[in-house]
């Protein structure tokens, strides 16, 4: 069978589009190119030819195809709500099937991202190339290489790599807790383990607030970066590997500090569709899979440092505004802490740029997108900007030092102090 | 359309790369896919796309393709609802996304300059912080670029206050179809000569591509209130639009929705429509918080007269914010019910609402297609909804068929067939129910004028000029002083003769013509042709006078709002036209260009046109009312004009004080950035050689004494001491007597400059020509000056400081013998290859040929 025929089903969604471009408006990709080929209406056309037999799979479809940051923005402008972000990923799987992938796609995503330990060896191994300022970044973690040639470029968006990943200092398992709240599950994303250790410390700190008893999860990666690129394949794999590790979990809530982790946790009934013996425990776990912010939401917190004179703003991850509509919990949360200034941030909810390993790929687009952020960050004349996704965080505090503004960037966890005492 | 119909040479391609970088120009399949479309049903088959990032580069891309011999179409966001931006034929599409920048906001000229590729809404959101706004709305103003909406001279919800995109656009920066780049228009207003800017408005990317836009920006009204009135019959609302209208409220807002669409918007996203109702109107009035309340009473009383069911109103915003989401989210609730739906648009005259709304209904069901109506009936302007499935061949048949039968449905009620969206390649045939061959063939003429080649967007508007695919409207008839006229024209043309039109001559100051030709007068041309008070437009012919038009008026409480000087009463409606007359009230009301909804006129070879319509949404064809208004009969001659009509104001007063043109200016300014409702914010001369500001105000009496007040209040906190206020008659204006001495001075001048810089050239002329008469708007920037002399060497120097403010000048009149008919102009029009060409297609042989003024754009 054809390529063409396996987008055959999803011909109804595709011929939804009414070439409106309403999504003009909210896409980001496309206020920064201004193309028909950056935006919901133009990929959903090249969509519709590839069905209809107008055009052929071809490299020149890696662009159109492959820019698209995900973040779901069209589709919540969309009158019929066409779901252009997962007729994209789709789209790419079928990509990757018809025109190749490269040798590095495969590197990262099956022989790496599967496996925690291997990632942070290759972790260290970057560490160690940065700090030592001598071999590039790239040439130490060839897996890098996958993300194509802008990497070189995009190497300085994350600035120094933690010697000591979170789960070396707290290794999986299960941890006391003072609170009243059960047995919570802390679902440790890679961008927290990897390079964000201090918030996976500020985060096990408030569940161990809550909680009777905590368990660290020795779990794999989400498989969100990988379906984000088409290879469904490896994302259902990451997904079974972790469905595995946590059907014998007793916790009654799995938390995660990542909110992309928590909203793909929460869409894998979708990767295992009803036949699927693996449906049943997916639901289950969408069922008891909390954001960070929601979860503390419920209870009632103090700010975790001195916050007087502060004036902080709030990022709305992509994941969490429209993957979870998760959009007052934080806010709320924010504008509770004594002593500090909540304001809005303009276009809160458009996306950053970030978008997972996006801007390591495609370097210039993401620039551009990010400029916008900052801009919209000036006006607030905030210092504190917050977040809840670690690629958000990443991405906002690059964009933060090449703008060159006196902004710190926080993720909600480590502002948050827990109930008052 | 097959691969070799799209391509573009090689050649090209690389030089467009080398023009504006290589990642700016993309060509391939997919690319031909990604533009093949736009918001429309059709489709094209462009063969590359080219981002140029300024008007220079639009203008070096512009010349390359035509040194190619390869068609192109400007474009922005693609939301095109006619195929206007689609190039069946293959070409090149110049995409103006990257113009996106605004360059200038001016509170003290109420301007904003902006490039093409902004959309309408991010021109709003960056006004608002500063307390103005943008009038035309577009629904689709989040993605509909301002580029786009002067190419279909957009229109929106608020356009039944407001006015459409020709109203507010003061200037453009073009590229021509040859690469050339050039200004028209500017914040000075009315320039001398015709109006090509009004002509570029509307003219869907098929005479220039516009590279920058100046717009007039209004203060944030101070109040809003909305409501929602819900009718068990759809007739009963139609006739409420009508009755509010015509009782002399005007609604910022006044949108019907039906029953399908209410069902849809509920299943959706509910917004608290009633689901057992007909119709509902969304109602909204806005402006002073002290005017709305009587306003707002009368507004119920005539919904109750026509048994309106219940009222609403939006106590909080989020009310408010709820109703407007249900009217915009309409659309898109409609969506959900079918794959894909065609919006049809087409006006009527607002009295024929429920006869139109009954054929809609009637054609639908014929061809079995569901259909739901939401619009703006304020304007009379309608949005049928038929839905479809795209992928049937023979369903995507049977909704052209029934758009069409709409379209001739709505011409037959006096409409037209399109309001806003444009005619593109979907309408094209359409054009012939509405234009004669001949009407047809001189808009061809206009295209051929501005792009010989045929390159420039082809193949729009216009259905081939064959007739095998069905008669054109047949021509109407001539009235007994048309004819004689025609034929005297017909005569000239063939003679080789020239021909000079005069109205009642009342700018002429009695002096004999002294060039030009044969006086040609259309004193005889005083017919009322039609009168239609419910409606709000009055048809007469060019020679009655504007004394004569009010009187016509008077019995339905109507008026022209217009108080021209030199001598108001007296100057022919064609004359008013021809000349672009206006008072101080001009920035409030309009000036004729605005007030002109349609034209009768007869071109240089005797034939007789309609150009516009009885309806002020209407963008079928090439504007050719505004490309008239100010022509001063260079062109053709004008033989009968359809204005819009105004409910006659309660109470008109005025607020008079004395002082210094630059402090009187800028109170003036900080009264029109207010949001109180000033229509005259001018300063005059009075014998003494002193200013006095008048500030006037019209209306409803409550609100005329309300603002009489505050302005008071302002002028007080701007150091002015004695402020008398005095009530004048509304036909006459504030000051009658100013006017009778301007109109007895031998020379009269008349100046637009940017209204900053109004008072500076008050101050100018005042101590040049002392003893002048003059007014100056500080609103608009017009001057309006009555000299005893005026030597050569003045008029050379005026002529170079005037222009040095930003502005330009006309001597309309002057007792000297050798004075061309048209006036004399600063800065000097020079030779315009352009202007000429246009000037050829109304007029092959000269006839109407005359002086200097002509070619200023």
């Amino acid at each position: 069978m054809t390529a063409v025929e396996d987008l055959k089903p999803d011909y109804d969604e595709i011929a939804r589009c009414n070439r409106c471009g309403f999504c003009q408006a909210a896409c980001p990709v496309f206020r920064a190119t201004g193309s028909e080929a950056g935006v919901a209406r133009g990929r959903i056309a090249l969509l519709r030819a590839l069905v209809e037999g107008r055009l052929a799979w071809e490299p020149g479809l890696e662009g159109p195809l492959f820019d698209c940051l995900l973040c779901g923005a069209c589709t919540a402008h969309c009158f019929p709500a066409v779901p252009t972000a997962e007729l994209l990923v789709k789209a790419r799987s079928l990509y990757l099937a018809r025109v190749g992938r490269k040798a590095a796609h495969r590197l990262l995503f099956e022989r790496l991202l599967p496996y925690p330990r291997r990632l942070q060896r290759a972790a260290r191994a970057a560490a160690l190339g940065k700090r030592s300022g001598v071999s590039r970044l790239a040439a130490a973690l060839g897996l890098l290489r996958a993300f194509g040639r802008d990497f070189e470029r995009a190497e300085g968006i994350v600035p120094a790599i933690p010697r000591r990943a979170f789960r070396e200092e707290h290794p999986a398992g299960e941890y006391a807790g003072a609170g009243s709240g059960g047995t919570i599950a802390y679902f440790v994303g890679c961008g927290v383990d990897l390079l964000q250790p201090e918030v996976g410390c500020a985060t096990l700190a408030l569940l161990r607030k809550a909680g009777r008893r905590v368990r660290v999860l020795e779990n794999n990666c989400c498989g969100l970066p990988a379906w984000s690129a088409g290879d469904l394949a490896t994302a259902r794999k990451l997904a079974a590997a972790n469905l595995a590790r946590l059907e014998d979990s007793a916790a009654e809530r799995v938390v995660t500090d990542c909110s992309s982790c928590a909203s793909f946790l929460r869409s894998y009934p979708r990767l295992f569709p009803p036949p699927d013996p693996r449906h049943e425990a997916a639901r289950r776990l969408a069922a008891k899979t909390w954001d960070l912010a929601p979860f503390l939401f419920a209870g009632e917190v103090a700010p975790a440092e001195d916050l007087r004179g502060r004036r902080i703003t709030f990022h709305d991850p992509c994941h969490a505004v429209r993957g979870l509509g998760v959009r007052r919990e934080p806010r709320e949360l924010l504008a509770r802490l004594r002593g500090a200034v909540f304001v809005e941030l303009p276009e809160a909810d458009a996306c950053c740029g970030g978008a997972g390993a996006y801007a390591l790929s495609h370097y210039d687009l993401a620039m551009r997108v990010l400029a916008r952020k900052m801009e919209n960050v000036k006006r607030t004349g905030a210092d504190l900007l917050v977040t809840t996704c670690p690629a958000c965080r990443i991405q906002l505090a690059y964009g933060v030092r090449r703008a060159g503004l006196k902004v710190e960037v926080r993720h909600l966890a480590q502002l948050m102090g827990g109930p008052p005492r | 359309m097959r691969r070799a119909d799209r391509e573009i040479p090689r050649a090209l391609l690389d030089e467009l790369r080398g023009l504006v970088g290589r990642e700016f120009v993309a060509a391939s399949a997919a690319v031909s896919e990604l533009y093949a479309y736009d918001g429309s049903l059709a489709r094209g088959a462009p063969g590359a796309v080219v981002f140029p990032a300024d008007g220079r580069e639009v203008a070096a891309v512009v010349r390359a393709a035509a040194r190619a011999g390869v068609p192109f179409v400007p474009r922005g966001f693609g939301t095109n609802l006619s195929g206007g931006t689609v190039l069946p034929a293959g070409g090149l599409v110049v995409c103006l996304s990257r113009l996106n920048r605004i360059l200038a906001v001016s509170a003290a000229n109420r301007t904003a300059v902006v490039q093409p590729g902004v959309p309408n809404l991010e021109l709003q959101n960056a006004l608002a912080p500063l307390g103005f706004f943008y009038a035309p709305d577009p629904a689709s103003q989040k993605v509909a670029t301002l580029g786009g909406n002067v190419g279909e001279n957009s229109g929106g919800p608020r356009c039944v206050k407001y006015g459409v995109t020709v109203h507010h656009v003061l200037g453009l920066e073009i590229v021509t179809a040859d690469g050339e780049r050039r200004r028209l228009g500017g914040e000075a207003p009315d320039p001398p000569g015709c109006d090509l800017r009004g002509l570029l408005i509307g003219s869907e990317g098929t005479l220039a591509v516009v590279t920058e836009i100046t717009v007039r920006i209004l203060p944030l009204p101070e109040a809003v209130k909305t409501w929602l009135a819900v009718y068990e019959e759809v007739e009963a609302a139609a006739r409420t639009v009508a009755d509010i209208v015509a009782a002399g409220i005007v609604p910022a807002a006044l949108e019907m929705m039906d029953a399908p669409v209410m069902r849809a918007v509920e299943e959706s996203s509910p917004a608290g429509f009633p689901h057992d109702a007909a119709a509902v109107l969304i109602l909204e009035i806005e402006g002073l918080a002290a005017g709305l309340g009587r306003q707002a009473e009368r507004i119920r009383g005539i919904c109750r007269k026509n048994r309106v069911r219940e009222i609403r109103e939006a106590r909080t915003p989020e009310e408010r914010a709820r109703l407007w989401q249900g009217r915009r989210g309409a659309f898109g609730a409609v969506a959900r019910l079918a794959p894909n739906y065609l919006v049809n648009d087409c006006t009527v005259p607002r009295s024929r609402l429920p006869e139109a709304l009954r054929r809609v209904a009637e054609i639908a069901r014929a061809h079995g297609i569901p259909c739901g109506n939401v619009f703006h009936a304020g304007d009379g302007n309608l949005h049928p909804l038929l839905l479809f499935d795209s992928r049937d061949p023979g369903e995507l048949e049977r909704v052209h068929r029934a758009g069409q039968e709409i379209l001739e449905a709505c011409v037959a009620l006096g409409g037209t067939i399109s309001g806003e969206h444009g005619i593109g390649l979907e309408k094209r045939e359409a054009m012939r129910l509405l234009f004669t061959e001949e009407e047809l063939a001189l808009q061809r003429g206009l295209k051929t004028a501005f792009d010989p080649r045929g390159l420039l967007n082809p193949g729009k508007l216009f259905p081939p000029p064959a007739t095998a695919s069905g008669p054109a409207r047949p021509a109407d008839a001539l009235s007994a002083a048309e004819e004689e006229l025609a034929r005297r024209v017909r005569r000239a043309f063939a003679a080789g003769e020239r021909l000079r039109i005069a109205g009642a001559g009342s700018t002429a100051g009695g002096k004999p013509p002294a060039a030009g030709g044969e006086v040609l007068s259309t004193r005889a041309l005083t017919a009322i042709v039609e009168l239609d008070p419910a409606n709000q437009f009055f048809t007469a012919g060019a020679g009655l006078s504007l004394a004569e038009a009010q009187e016509a008026l008077a019995p339905f409480h109507q008026w022209l709002p217009l108080r021209p000087p030199p001598l108001p009463g007296r100057r022919t409606l064609g004359g008013l036209a021809a000349t672009a007359a206006a008072g101080p009230e001009r920035a409030f009301y309009g000036s004729p260009r605005e007030l002109l909804l349609g034209l009768g006129f007869v071109d240089g070879r005797g034939v007789l046109h309609r150009a516009g319509g009885r309806v002020v949404k209407n963008v079928a064809g090439y504007d050719l009312t505004r490309l008239l208004s100010g022509s001063a009969g260079r062109l053709a001659l004008i033989t009968r004009l359809t204005f819009r009509t105004a409910t006659r104001p309660e109470r008109c007063a005025a607020l008079a004080l004395g002082g210094e043109p630059e402090a009187l200016g800028s109170l003036a300014h900080r009264v029109l950035a207010s949001p109180l409702e000033a229509v005259i914010a001018a300063a005059a001369t009075d014998a003494a050689g002193g200013f006095r500001l008048w500030l006037g105000f019209e209306g409803f009496s409550e609100t005329v004494a309300h603002q009489l007040a505050a302005a008071a209040r302002l002028a007080r906190e701007a150091g002015f001491a004695g402020t008398a206020a005095a009530d004048y008659a509304v036909l006459e204006g504030p000051f009658p007597r100013l006017y009778a001495e301007i109109a007895a001075r031998p020379f009269l001048l008349r100046l637009g400059v940017p209204p900053e810089r109004a008072a500076a050239a008050a101050r100018l002329l005042a101590a040049r020509f002392p003893g002048a008469r003059l007014w100056v708007d500080f609103a608009s920037g017009r001057i309006t000056a009555g000299l005893d002399h005026l030597e050569e060497t003045a008029w050379q120097e005026l002529g170079r400081a005037i222009p040095a403010l930003g502005g330009h000048l006309l001597l309309e009149r002057a007792l000297f013998p050798g004075f061309p008919a048209g006036g004399r102009v600063a800065p000097p029009a020079g030779e315009d290859p352009l202007a000429r060409r246009v000037r050829a297609v109304f007029d092959p042989a000269g006839v109407f040929a005359g002086g200097e003024a002509a070619e200023a754009a």
